[in-house]
């Protein structure tokens, strides 16, 4: 039995040994999804929302800035995936969020609107831990009360879908798509549509061409990949669509898979997702990973309360949304044109409508220039 | 019209594949409700060996596709592992219903259970999440077949080659020829017709001289592998080859449709095309020129004030499954399932 208990020990300190050493590299794929804390307590804590910690996308960019963060400043960290996939409850988002307070987390970040309703319960019961809600806002408890220990970030999508509408139809797209996950209910992504329907009006009304715009929320409740969602994008490029706004995780892989068929394209989300098919021709960004590490720091370096209990919503003025421009592939609209745009956004000389238009009422809006076909 | 066709055996093709596989492993005598499991087994094997493979760079997907006869070659080894390694898990079900004479239903129920837990469970050792995807690239990049691949110009185009050989997959027309073979292998040759007699009177069938357990262990592996490779299909043109220890209830779904073809390959093929046809529907119905007149008919039903009420997305969505309560109501007396199936083998009764 000592014997047993020595090896463990060893074991457990060689281990620990290697998560030391391997601390020090700093881009996000060569950093271990998984390390051991020598004291089995795990500071910087990441809870997904529904959908793959590896979707290519919301999850991945949210754990990218974590892991950087903690490798960088030699913190430990975990992710905690709530039970029961994209079928979770609030208890099982709540039971993953305990689970990491009581790992030792001294922050959680929680990614995806979905978690308010336990993230509320967890930061109620846990008023020492600080949460970081990506995509989300301030939270008070039962009784009307901020709660000071969430700090609630979200993004103005519609920025970047903005730049990303106005860039394909730029590019020469006139047949153009949009699938967007959540059902229609997802406040992010519906910012995102409404950005991306306005920028393609304003390229269309530019180049004084008229535009369809196929859009959907089919298929995508879960933001998971389904062979029926393959099947919709296959009949939509079958019909004459050139391009698709994959908005939203897993169905990235569905919607490239009928885009590949087709050899058509697809606008990316929320990270730069060229890296992942060649179908893709720009993604609408938001800067997932930076925005994460800046809380984060804020929660290490004692000023957490400049952020906790508000809401911060970062767009163009943070350099927080955009387009890719590493990775830059259109010849329609080249980069400079590009900055410009985005110049004038953040100097507030282009104000991109930041409504949240849920399912179909986006086919209510009047645009001159664009035929929405809501599917 | 072509897309219709495209798509349909799309779905089709996988559910009537396992539907035989269903056939074989019943018309022997032995009930098969593990299909679905050996299906999510066959899919993460397949995938696996896909990733690999790439991840080890034995095959290499050069630029334009001028390697695709090797990428068909890559694809037709991965559905032979697929099978292999389905068979080989189906041999747990064999042991059990037929050495051990263990409850058909509840050894078929258990591998179902075991096969997603086994295959999630690796997937995380392997990927930290709960998919397994490609290493690189899409499956239709690497697998699909175009037209340009024959020497067919893009401009071309006509009902023969959009339906046929434009964005069609090999393991279509592989598990099509399959189907054939096999369903004459059951009704054509002295295999067949011993393996049938096992499934109806297994001591009138060993009084000839014919090993019952032989030929049950041959029924339950030939629909392992069947059912195995079927999965591996499924995952390759509906999931863009992504293993996530589910296949969307297709194994039980070609149950059904096993069901409802009588246990006979000609009715499981009709059935399979006709539950596939309305999956298509459903899915793609917004973008659906039948007669190929530029109006996508059932979209603008959809959105008519009065036939919109009923003719709407739900209501296609609905439509395979009615149809085959429909379909199933009415033929269902004529249904003869094989006699001696769910029966463990007894020499003694006779």
């Amino acid at each position: 039995m000592k014997k047993l208990i020595a090896l463990m020990l060893t074991l457990a300190m060689v281990l620990s040994l290697v998560a030391t050493a391997t601390a020090e590299v700093l881009s996000a794929d060569d950093i271990e999804d998984t390390m051991t804390a020598a004291d089995g307590k795990y500071e910087v804590a990441f809870v997904t929302d529904v959908g793959q910690l590896k979707d290519k996308s919301f999850n991945q960019g949210t754990w990218e800035g974590c892991k950087i963060f903690a490798s960088e400043n030699g913190k430990s960290y975990k992710y905690y995936q709530p039970a029961n996939g994209s079928e979770a409850t609030d208890d099982d988002r709540y039971d993953a969020m305990k689970a990491a307070c009581e790992g030792g987390a001294k922050v959680v970040v929680a990614a995806g609107f979905l978690q308010a309703s336990a993230l509320t319960k967890a930061a109620v019961e846990f008023p020492e831990v600080n949460f970081v809600f990506i995509d989300g806002w301030a939270l008070t408890d039962a009784n009307g009360n901020v709660l000071p220990n969430v700090a609630g970030v979200a993004y103005k999508e519609q920025q970047s879908g903005f730049l990303a509408g106005y860039a394909v139809v730029m590019e020469g797209f006139t047949k153009l798509g949009f699938c967007g996950g959540g059902g229609g209910t997802n406040p992010a992504c519906c910012r995102y549509g409404y950005g991306f329907a306005q920028g393609v009006e304003a390229a269309a009304a530019a180049k004084g061409v008229n535009v369809e715009l196929k859009y959907s929320w089919e298929y995508g409740a879960s933001f998971s990949a389904s062979a029926e969602l393959q099947t919709m994008c296959n009949g939509w490029y079958e019909a004459g669509t050139e391009i698709i706004f994959a908005c939203g995780g897993t169905m990235f892989s569905s919607i490239t898979a009928a885009a590949a068929a087709n050899d058509a394209a697809v606008v990316g989300v929320d990270v730069d997702q060229s890296f992942e098919s060649e179908t893709v021709v720009t993604s609408a960004l938001k800067g997932l990973v930076s925005s994460v590490k800046w809380s984060l720091a804020k929660v290490f370096d004692g000023t957490f309360a400049e952020i906790g209990g508000q809401n911060t919503s970062l767009g163009a003025e943070n350099d927080a949304v955009g387009l890719p421009t590493e990775t830059w592939s259109l010849t329609g609209w080249d980069v400079a044109s590009y900055e410009e745009m985005l110049g004038k956004i953040k100097a507030g000389e282009i104000v991109i409508d930041d409504s949240v238009l849920e399912a179909g009422a986006i086919a209510e809006v009047p645009f001159e220039h664009v035929t929405i076909q809501y599917v | 019209m072509s897309f219709l066709i495209r798509e349909t055996l799309t779905y089709a093709v996988p559910l009537m594949i396992v539907a035989l596989a269903g056939v074989f492993a019943e018309r022997s005598g032995v009930i098969n409700l593990a299909l679905e499991g050996i299906m999510v087994f066959g899919a993460f094997i397949g995938c696996l060996f896909v990733r690999v493979m790439q991840q080890n760079e034995v095959f290499v997907l050069l630029p334009k596709s001028a390697n695709w006869p090797q990428m068909q070659g890559f694809i037709l080894l991965t559905m032979l592992v697929a099978a292999l390694l389905g068979a080989l898990f189906s041999l747990l079900l064999a042991f059990a219903a037929i050495n051990l004479k263990a409850d058909q239903t509840i050894s078929g129920t258990a591998l179902n259970m075991l096969s997603p837990a086994i295959v999630l469970f690796l997937i995380r050792l392997i990927a930290q999440q709960n998919e397994l995807t490609l290493f690189k690239g899409d499956a239709a990049s690497w697998f699909m077949l175009k037209k340009s691949m024959f020497g067919i110009p893009k401009t071309t185009s006509n009902f023969f080659v959009d339906t046929f050989l434009n964005k069609v997959y090999i393991t279509t027309y592989v598990c099509l020829i399959l189907f054939v073979v096999l369903s004459v292998l059951m009704y054509k040759t002295r295999f067949g017709l011993r393996l049938r007699s096992c499934g109806e009177n297994p001591q009138a069938a060993a009084s000839l001289g014919i090993n019952v357990v032989k030929m049950r262990y041959a029924g339950v592996v030939i629909s392992g592998a069947l059912a195995g490779m079927g999965g591996f299909v499924y995952s390759l043109t509906t999931a863009n080859c992504v293993a996530n220890g589910d296949v969307a209830g297709f194994g039980f779904l070609a149950l059904a449709v096993m069901i409802f073809g009588n246990w006979k390959p000609l009715n499981i093929a009709g059935a399979a095309l006709l539950f596939g046809l309305f999956k298509c529907t459903a899915a793609a119905y917004s973008t659906l020129d039948i007669n190929g007149d530029g109006v996508f008919l059932l979209a603008q039903l959809s959105k008519d004030p009065v036939w919109g009420k009923l003719l709407n997305a739900n209501f296609y969505r609905l439509l395979p499954y009615l149809i085959s309560l429909l379909v199933l109501a009415f033929t269902s007396k004529k249904s003869r399932a094989p006699k001696a199936e769910g029966v463990p083998y007894d020499a003694g009764k006779r």
